[in-house]
Order: C-alpha cells, then sequence, then structure tokens
C-alpha cells in the first residue's frame, strides 16, 4: 500500500505551501503589519537586489560554521563515546553535564566578545559551547545502546578486541553519531548566527540585525530566508544520512 | 565409544572471590565422544550456561581444564566450536548471508569464498531465498534458523547451543528441533545442547546429562535409548515417559531444595 504515504506527502506539500502563500498573502491584506513581517515577495526581491552583500557574509558564516561543527561534532561525539564506554564516568559527568546544560549559555556570549574580540574565534567559541554538551549527551545514549549480547557474539567467533570495536561497536553507534551530528550541527548553525546578531562586523547575523536597526524588514527576512535555507539544506543532509543508517537502528 | 571429543575434566567455577563468592559449578566431569547429541538439562540457575560458555572459551574455569580434541580450551576456538545463543543476536546492519559469514570475515577469507559458504548454510538451513534479507526482516525462528547457519559455517566438530529454541513458540520450537536433527544427521556435528525443556532433552539427545541445584553437579547421565530417526509419535511411547521421569525426578528434588 503505498497510498497513505503518498497522501501523506500531498498533504505536507500543502502545509508547506500554505505557509509561504500566507507569508505572502496576509502582510499584503493587512493582517500582520509589514513593518514586522513583510510579504514574502518583498524579502526574495531585497535577497537578489542585494545578492552580494549577502553572497559576501556567507564566506565568513561558513567558516564560523565550519569550525565550530568540527569542534563540536569530533570533540562532542569522541567526549560521548568516552564516557559512553566507562559506567563510573557515566556516573560521575553525566549529572554535571545536564545541569551545565540547563543554564542559558546565551548569557555568556558578552564575556566571550570581550574575551576573544569582534572577530571569528568569539562566534566559534560561543557556537562551540552552546552545542558542545546536548552533542555529547546525544552520543554517549548512543554507546549505551550496544548490547552486550552481540559482543560476546562476536567474541565466541573469534573476533579480536579491533575486531569487535570495528565491526560491532562501531557500527551499532553509527545511528547516535550520525543524531549527534544532526543535533550538533542545527545548534552550532544557531549559536553562530545568533552570535553574530549580537556583536560581529560581518556574518549573515549581522546583516540581520544591521537592518533590523534601519527598520529595512524586506533587508531582515531576506536573511532569515538564507538561514532558513542553511538549516534546511543541513537538515536534508543530515536526514538523507540517517534514512541510510536506519536498518542499524532495527533490533535484532 | 569413540575417543571423547570435548573432555571436561572436574572443571569448577566460582564467581567473585571470599565468602560473597557464588560457587556455579563443583568438579564436572564429562566425556563426550565425537558426534553425540548431548542434552544438558538441570534446575534454573544451576550452571549449564555457564559449562557451555567454558566450552565455548568465554571465559576460564576455576579450577579443572575442558579439552577439545585433545587441546586445552582457553580462548573461543570458532573452527572447532560453533555458538548458538538463546537470542539469534545477529547484527542487525547485515542481511542474512552477510551474518552467517560474519565468523568467516573475521578470518578474512576471501568475500567470493566466505559468502558462497554462507549461501550454503542457509540452504542447508532451509533459509535459500532469505539470503539478503535484514534481520528485523525475518520471523524469530528464521532469525535462529540464520544463527545456526552462523554456527556451522565454519564446519566445526563441536556445536554449541544455549537454550537456543526458549524464545520461540511451541510450534516454532517443534519445527526447529526436527530440522535441527536433519541438520545433525547430516552433517554430524558434536552436539552440546542445555535447554529447560525435559520433552526437547529426550527428544533430541542420544544423552541427557542432568545437572543439580547450584552448585552445579553432574547427578545423572541418561542414554535415551530411542531409535532414530526420531519422530513426534515417540513423545507419546513408554520408554519416553520413563527417560522424562527418571530426569524430572532429580529437578524435583533439586528445585524443592
Amino acid at each position: 500500500m503505498t497510498w497513505p504515504e503518498r497522501h501523506l506527502r500531498l498533504a505536507q506539500a500543502i502545509l508547506y505551501l500554505g505557509i509561504l502563500a500566507a507569508w505572502e498573502i496576509l502582510p499584503r491584506a493587512g493582517l500582520v503589519p509589514r513593518l514586522f513581517v513583510p510579504p514574502l515577495s518583498e524579502a526574495l526581491g531585497a535577497l537578489v537586489a542585494d545578492h552580494r552583500e549577502y553572497l559576501g557574509s556567507l564566506p565568513t558564516t561558513f567558516g564560523e560554521i565550519f569550525v565550530s561543527y568540527v569542534i563540536v561534532c569530533g570533540g562532542g561525539i569522541l567526549a560521548g563515546q568516552l564516557v559512553g564506554s566507562s559506567a563510573t564516568a557515566q556516573r560521575m559527568l553525566l549529572p554535571v553535564l545536564r545541569s551545565a546544560y540547563a543554564v542559558p549559555l546565551v548569557v555568556l556570549y558578552p564575556v566571550m566578545m570581550v574575551w576573544f574580540g569582534l572577530g571569528s574565534q568569539s562566534k566559534i567559541a560561543f557556537a562551540s559551547i552552546y552545542a558542545f554538551i546536548p552533542t555529547m549527551l546525544t552520543a554517549v545514549a548512543g554507546v549505551g545502546a550496544l548490547s552486550p549480547a552481540l559482543a560476546e557474539t562476536a567474541r565466541a567467533f573469534g573476533a579480536t578486541r579491533a575486531q569487535q570495536i570495528l565491526y560491532v561497536a562501531l557500527p551499532a553507534s553509527l545511528p547516535s553519531i550520525v543524531a549527534a551530528l544532526r543535533l550538533g550541527g542545527a545548534l552550532v548553525i544557531v549559536g553562530v548566527i545568533v552570535a553574530q546578531m549580537l556583536g560581529a562586523a560581518e556574518g549573515l547575523g549581522f546583516l540581520i540585525t544591521r537592518h533590523r536597526t534601519l527598520l529595512n524588514s524586506p533587508g531582515v527576512y531576506a536573511g532569515i530566508v538564507l538561514v532558513l535555507l542553511i538549516t534546511g539544506l543541513h537538515e536534508i543532509l543530515l536526514r538523507g544520512l540517517e534514512r541510510k543508517v536506519a536498518a542499524y537502528r532495527q533490533g535484532a | 565409544m569413540s575417543r571423547a571429543l570435548v573432555a571436561i575434566r572436574g572443571v569448577s567455577q566460582r564467581f567473585g572471590a571470599g565468602p560473597s563468592g557464588v560457587a556455579a559449578l563443583d568438579s564436572i566431569s564429562l566425556e563426550i565422544p565425537d558426534a553425540q547429541f548431548v542434552a544438558v538439562v538441570g534446575p534454573s540457575g544451576c550452571g549449564k550456561s555457564t559449562l557451555l560458555s567454558l566450552v565455548a572459551g568465554l571465559r576460564l574455569p576455576s579450577s579443572g581444564t575442558v579439552l577439545c580434541d585433545g587441546e586445552p580450551i582457553t580462548a573461543p576456538m570458532p573452527r572447532k566450536v560453533g555458538m548458538i545463543f538463546q537470542e539469534a543476536n545477529l547484527l542487525p546492519w547485515l542481511s542474512a548471508v552477510d551474518n552467517v559469514a560474519f565468523p568467516l570475515k573475521l578470518r578474512r577469507v576471501a568475500k567470493a569464498e566466505r559468502l558462497a559458504a554462507a549461501r550454503r548454510m542457509l540452504e542447508l538451513t532451509g533459509l535459500a531465498g532469505f539470503e539478503d534479507r535484514l534481520p528485523h526482516q525475518l520471523s524469530g525462528g528464521m532469525k535462529q534458523r540464520v544463527a545456526i547457519a552462523r554456527g556451522l559455517v565454519q564446519n566445526p566438530a563441536v556445536l554449541l547451543m544455549d537454550e537456543p529454541f526458549a524464545s520461540l513458540d511451541e510450534q516454532t520450537r517443534m519445527v526447529l528441533g526436527d530440522e535441527l536433527l536433519r541438520i545433525w544427521s547430516e552433517t554430524r556435528k558434536t552436539v552440546l545442547f542445555v535447554t529447560h525443556s525435559l520433552n526437547e532433552a529426550v527428544y533430541l539427545a542420544d544423552r541427557v546429562v542432568v545437572l543439580s541445584a547450584r552448585p552445579g553437579r553432574v547427578v545423572d547421565d541418561v542414554l535415551v535409548d530411542l531409535p532414530r530417526p526420531r519422530n513426534f509419535a515417540m513423545a507419546a511411547s513408554e520408554r519416553f515417559g520413563a527417560l522424562k521421569d527418571r530426569i524430572w525426578q532429580h529437578i524435583k528434588s533439586a528445585e524443592r531444595a
């Protein structure tokens, strides 16, 4: 039966179109003040008109996202695997990490700006700290999911320690690694954009703030459209990757 | 009787040291000749599975020795001993044929060769046509057939089965029991089969070893003199009942203790 799935997709497409249509129609009908939400076409118009400026902001933004991504996902997943494979480390660190996670880290951004300056370093520092703990916690959860029975089975069939990690532990934690990448990446993008909005001299978040200060709403929304495109693209890529490793998630 | 293929000599197993330690097995000695089908039964917690894991080389006994083909077992010897667990324990991301080929992959056997061997084993266990299914696309009984194929793929002399049918429903268990006897008669492995079910033990085995409650000792060693091939009607025979009753007397007294 493929019909329910097709109905579902059709309904989703209608929903997306509806949101875009509302974005266009509601401000034009005067139901939403144009200063706060200009019609979609005006935002896209601003994006096209000022495309040089917007495209020019992307190298800085992507550079900051990339470095933070490497720090968060590399370090967070590695730390998660390490903590996850030790029961003592889990008992000691997890409560601390969970309470640290509850701290709204954005309050630290002014400190980081004073510390690391107005340039890329403060954005990278903030985005990395902001995304590190949730990414790590996601990775920890995946290590715990490895069944001891599978490890013993591999051992009974003669797997060496290295083969157990390569053929059993690593594939078993792949779904949680991809989940950690997806979450960590989304948070890094948010972290970088927010940091740029709060204090920067360049980048997409900086453009959004500058247009807002000038009350140029189409310019603000042109930047927002770009942010949506970046997060959407990241989401699509990672979801594709998740589908690829979906078989790993199924119970034996 | 031919020479003992598996010899368990004076094996004891303790878990934990000092007075808080638990004795699981107490001076077990068993000689198992080639191609014999041995069932091991006993009350819950008597160390049946521990005994099997010693023969599998998954742990070392506190004292005594376990020999396979005259060689002491100190680590898993997958080419001599194949293991089948209560759960199929298949790697969920590998297809049936890749799961069966997994022990060969660990030994770095060339891909074409190991897949050919795995296909032959799936055919033997009645799974031809299901080679490319992932474990979650197979029923419980089929998964256990894959696990049996995996246990057999290296052509080991000994097959260890740790309550392999315990998590299956009654009908699947009966079908798989007959399948196992057919595979056994075609391959003539030495089988060490741990089970909770007295019916299963008497129906399948040449010999039933009965262990006492913890610490497990051998309290009886029963030769099952029912003719082969076995069939369903034999389970209703007087001899079958008598054998089962003899074993049950041991278990009953142990469980009460």
